[in-house]
């Protein structure tokens, strides 16, 4: 973020009041819904969901891993609406016959977020020339700096989730004919990942529930290293159709409900007998190695948390407060 | 010799990048970095920091002050290293793989993982102002920079180079060579070498003999003429450093990379002692197929009387004792004296002193005239007569009661030539003598700059025996000392050995400029004198290979692990295999053989024939004689010592004297 000091001035000199201000969830991808209204679903493996044991499979001989990172932080007010500087991060690191990972695809973009209106021409210019990208949130008419807040956050997750199918889309076509490719999230997002035979969506939160009745009971409670009948999902934001199915990484006796239950995305295909069994063993050998101490280690396969870990090992250093700052943090 | 460093030296790729933390930070001496998992970087190795910027000038690099905004560079020194992965708790393991340590290590991911190196600062490009190191690439260091690193750039090149080498620096593919300065090994800015390490791997003689023949062909010529003397204390150890080793291909190739020749000696020298008989020489090199003959150490009364203090232990000398042997030693040796009571004499033996004392006795026992002679006490005389007297029976072989001396050539020591005295054989005492001798005469000839060459190295192995931190202040100990102390102001060095340094006395191995470690023991290298390296430089010393030493040398500001070439002169076990000690011969056939070492055209049978039937001392000192005069007619100067044959005079028959009267019937 070189150059973020010039344009700062600049734009506090146009009349921009000063801030730094860290809006909650602007470190990370945490607390994202699995938002999926309106998709349809049908059980396509068994007559009505059934729960499967699963035994540990080999995974591929390579593999790889796309996840994003995004982080945000307000750096002034135009009157009351914020104006954010931001930055997202995508990356794919390719595991190969030595289990270590190594990076195959990374992008990053900076970017400074405004509500629509708020940033005149002159100021748009002095941003610029810092060769950061300026991202306009739509907003209808004043809005409560809450809400311009939330209108930020959503540019900023767009601007991510586009980087990541950018960098899926770049991984699917430099693949080779064995090797898969697993997504951090969901995998319909993307019609060119969501329709390729070797592509695996992974996702940790269950914010959208696809299944209801018995059918949703057996889901949420299948034991340790079981799985689901394979479901069909159709609709929602995906628009592509994609096969499902939830798998029990640890023992959720004892915690909580989702404790080690991860729903898994592949590209819709007319057997899902015949992949599914290996897919779910290889998922549960990810198992080792631990995510921990990542506090979602439990649904967290470690080659993500990697790539996440690597992803912030290369994020701008004063976009957020250091985290061995002495300074206290302020409540607001 | 290594090339002159080029001042704008090709950018190789890093193989790590420094990093500094709060807790780990970089300060002007110690820095941290990492690198890959696969890296060639090691305890020990060397490597260079280059900061981003314009690269330093020449000036620069000579030390000179810089404003501090330049591109420094650092020169480091690896001495810890860590390795660590992502892993909060061990627990965390141990859950993922469900308590199975085969899971785990078939994991399909494995960790990331650290390896994060401590490096001791070398050197700082500009040296002032010092500043803590920059974050900037990390690079294996060359040749260039290993000579930029140790400093030795100052001695290396220039119109007067004084670098000796001594070993390899070996790491990451690098062998580049590593060299000490000769003012500082030799005098006279410091001086003197040390070596420790546990017996049999440290390779502390090889290492020796290896710097001794590196020393004698890289000696600079304007720094004059050097010789060695090795005590060789121990079994066949320094016995036949004029014989050719083995030597691989590998010890050719770094002995080609160091620009040492590996030959033998072409100069040495082996002295040692008679045993018992006189004859036969107390050494393990007494093969009849060895060219270099062992050519005797034997001292008379005026060679020991000098250092009666060795020999004599505390009860023996006391003020009076002192004084008379002061006078001995000044008025009566060497000189022609009156005893007082009317007797000439003329001591240069201890069968001279011994006639002395006699006349004494007897004179002032006739002269009725007390018990006081020239203010000594009879009695004192007395005592000091039955200490000196048994002098020749504690030391027989190496002093002689009345035969000449066989000495080291004093005031002809010769360039390049390692002079080797055996003593491993000998009793404690004698050794105390030879090394008491040995090391005053050098000092005295040194000091009068009359030794023959400008420099001498003495090898004395064992300093633990020799110079132990604790017990008696022995003479041996003080001439140790003495060498260490005020030696190299003349030429004078030590090159001292030991398993255990912790235990040699602090001045000796304190005064030694070069410190050399082999293999150490582990108890050895928890005492004190080794707090200041790191964990890992210990281990490494703990488990350091055959042929790898770490040595410190006031040019470099951190020990340095070298490798060195074995030695190319024949090992003292293999020696004795290949050529075996002869046994001792009967006492004519060792005269023979001793005089046929001098002249090969003598025949055994007429050096017999000539000394049948003589007294065995007469015989020794006509060899003595024949052995210092070195005449062309052996033989002929043998016959002439041993004087004329006096013929034995038959008995008379005595005729029988009849009784004056008869007794014609004696009843008893």
């Amino acid at each position: 973020m070189s150059g973020r000091r010039d344009w700062l001035t600049a734009l506090y000199a146009a009349g921009i009041t000063p801030a730094s201000f860290l809006p909650d969830a602007s470190v990370g991808r945490l607390g994202e819904p699995d938002d999926e209204t309106g998709a349809a679903v049908e059980l396509i493996e068994d007559e009505e969901l059934r729960v499967h044991p699963v035994a540990l499979e080999p995974s591929p001989a390579t593999v790889g891993f796309l996840d994003g990172i995004q982080q945000w932080r307000v750096v002034g007010y135009d009157g009351v609406q914020p104006i954010a500087v931001a930055y997202v991060a995508a990356a794919v690191r390719r595991r190969g016959r030595d289990g270590r990972l190594r990076t195959a695809h990374w992008e990053a973009r900076e970017l400074v977020v405004a509500p629509a209106g708020t940033l005149d021409e002159a100021r748009r210019r002095a941003i610029a020339e810092t060769g950061l990208e300026v991202v306009t949130a739509e907003v209808e008419g004043p809005v409560q700096p809450g809400q311009a807040l939330e209108a930020l956050r959503r540019e900023v997750h767009r601007a991510r989730q586009g980087l990541e199918r950018e960098l899926g889309r770049r991984a699917i076509d430099g693949m080779g004919e064995t090797e898969w490719l697993v997504v951090d999230g969901q995998l319909a997002v993307s019609a060119v990942l969501a329709r390729h035979p070797r592509a695996l969506g992974v996702i940790k939160s269950h914010g959208a529930q696809f299944l209801e009745g018995r059918h949703l009971e057996r889901a949420l409670t299948v034991p340790a290293a079981h799985r689901t009948s394979v479901f069909r999902v159709r609709g929602g934001h995906g628009r592509t159709e994609v096969d499902s199915w939830y798998l029990r990484l640890w023992p959720w006796e004892g915690r909580d409900l989702y404790y080690g239950l991860i729903r898994i995305e592949i590209a819709a295909a007319p057997d899902p007998g015949a992949r599914v069994p290996g897919i779910s063993g290889w998922l549960l050998a990810e198992r080792a190695t631990l995510a921990a101490p990542d506090a979602r280690f439990d649904r967290l396969l470690y080659p993500i948390h990697d790539v996440e870990t690597y992803l912030r090992s290369r994020a701008p250093r004063d976009l957020l407060a250091p985290p061995a700052s002495r300074l206290p943090r302020t409540g607001t | 010799m290594i090339e002159r460093p080029s001042p704008h030296p090709a950018d190789p790729v890093p193989i790590g990048r420094v990093v500094a933390t709060e807790q780990k930070p970089a300060t002007p001496h110690q820095f941290h970095f990492w690198t890959a998992k696969e890296t060639s970087v090691g305890i020990g190795a060397i490597v260079k920091v280059q900061e981003p910027g314009p690269v330093q000038g020449e000036a620069g690099r000579a030390g000179g002050r810089g404003k501090g905004d330049e591109g420094r560079v650092v020169y480091g020194v690896v001495t810890d290293g860590f390795a660590y992965s992502d892993l909060a708790s061990p627990l965390h393991d141990v859950i993922g793989a469900e308590g199975d340590p085969a899971r785990a290590a078939g994991a399909p991911t494995a960790r990331a993982e650290i390896r994060l190196w401590t490096a001791a600062v070398l050197r700082q490009i500009p040296e002032e102002p010092l500043q803590p190191v920059p974050l900037g690439d990390v690079h294996m260091a060359s040749d260039a920079d290993v000579a930029q690193a140790l400093r030795m750039d100052a001695y290396l090149h220039g119109a007067r180079p004084t670098a000796i080498p001594i070993g390899l620096y070996t790491s990451g593919g690098l062998e580049s060579p590593v060299y000490l300065d000769a003012d500082f090994l030799v005098g006279p800015e410091a001086a003197h070498l040390n070596i420790s390490g546990v017996s049999g791997l440290a390779t502390k003689t090889s290492a020796i003999e290896f710097l001794l023949g590196a020393l004698f062909q890289h000696f600079p010529p304007h720094r004059g003429k050097i010789a060695a003397v090795c005590f060789n204390v121990k079994g066949p150890d320094l016995l036949f450093l004029d014989q050719p080793g083995a030597l691989e291909e590998e010890d050719r190739r770094r002995y080609d990379r160091l620009g040492v020749d590996p030959v033998p000696f072409d100069r040495v020298r082996f002295f040692a002692p008679f045993k018992a008989d006189g004859v036969n020489l107390n050494t393990l090199r007494t093969h009849g197929d060895l060219a270099g003959a062992v050519e005797p150490l034997v001292w008379g009364l005026t060679e020991v009387l000098d250092f009666a203090e060795v020999l004599l232990n505390r009860d023996d000398i006391d003020a009076k004792a002192d004084a008379f042997i002061d006078f001995l030693a000044d008025r009566v040796v060497r000189r022609d004296f009156e005893d007082g009571f009317g007797g000439q004499h003329r001591v240069e033996t201890f069968a001279d002193l011994e006639r002395l004392f006699r006349g004494i006795f007897d004179g002032l026992e006739n002269a009725g005239r007390g018990d006081i002679w020239r203010t000594h006490h009879i009695a004192t005389i007395r005592k000091v007569r039955n200490r000196l007297g048994n002098v020749s029976t504690r030391c027989k072989g190496l002093v002689t009661d009345d035969g000449p001396s066989s000495d080291l050539p004093w005031g002809r020591l010769e360039d390049r030539a390692v002079y080797v005295i055996d003593v491993a054989n000998v009793d404690p005492l004698g050794q105390d003598l030879v090394f008491a001798r040995v090391v005053s005469k050098l000092r005295e000839h040194l000091e009068r700059r009359d030794l023959g060459v400008d420099a001498v190295a003495v090898f004395v192995d064992e300093l633990n025996k020799y110079a132990p931190a604790d017990g008696a202040d022995t003479y041996v100990k003080k001439m140790l000392l003495d060498i260490s102390e005020r030696g190299r102001y003349l030429g004078l060095s030590l090159f001292g050995a030991e398993q255990f340094r912790s235990q040699v006395h602090r001045r000796v191995v304190g005064n030694a400029a070069t410190q050399v470690f082999g293999r150490m023991d582990g108890d050895e290298l928890a005492t004190p004198g080794y707090q200041v390296l790191s964990p890992a430089t210990k281990i490494k010393l703990a488990t350091l290979p055959v042929g790898e030493l770490m040595v410190r040398h006031p040019h470099f500001t951190q020990p340095i692990f070298v490798r060195f070439p074995r030695p190319p002169v024949l090992r003292g076990r293999d020696g004795v295999e290949r050529y075996p000690p002869a046994q001792d011969l009967p006492f004519e056939d060792a005269v023979a053989r001793q005089l046929t070492r001098l002249d090969p055209g003598v025949r055994p049978n007429e050096v017999k024939d000539l000394i049948a039937g003589r007294e065995e001392a007469d015989v020794r000192r006509a060899l003595g004689a024949v052995r210092r005069e070195r005449p062309a007619d052996l033989l002929a100067t043998l016959r002439k010592r041993l004087g004329g044959r006096v013929a034995p005079e038959a008995a008379r028959d005595r005729a029988a004297v009849p009784p004056l009267t008869s007794i014609p019937e004696e009843p008893y």
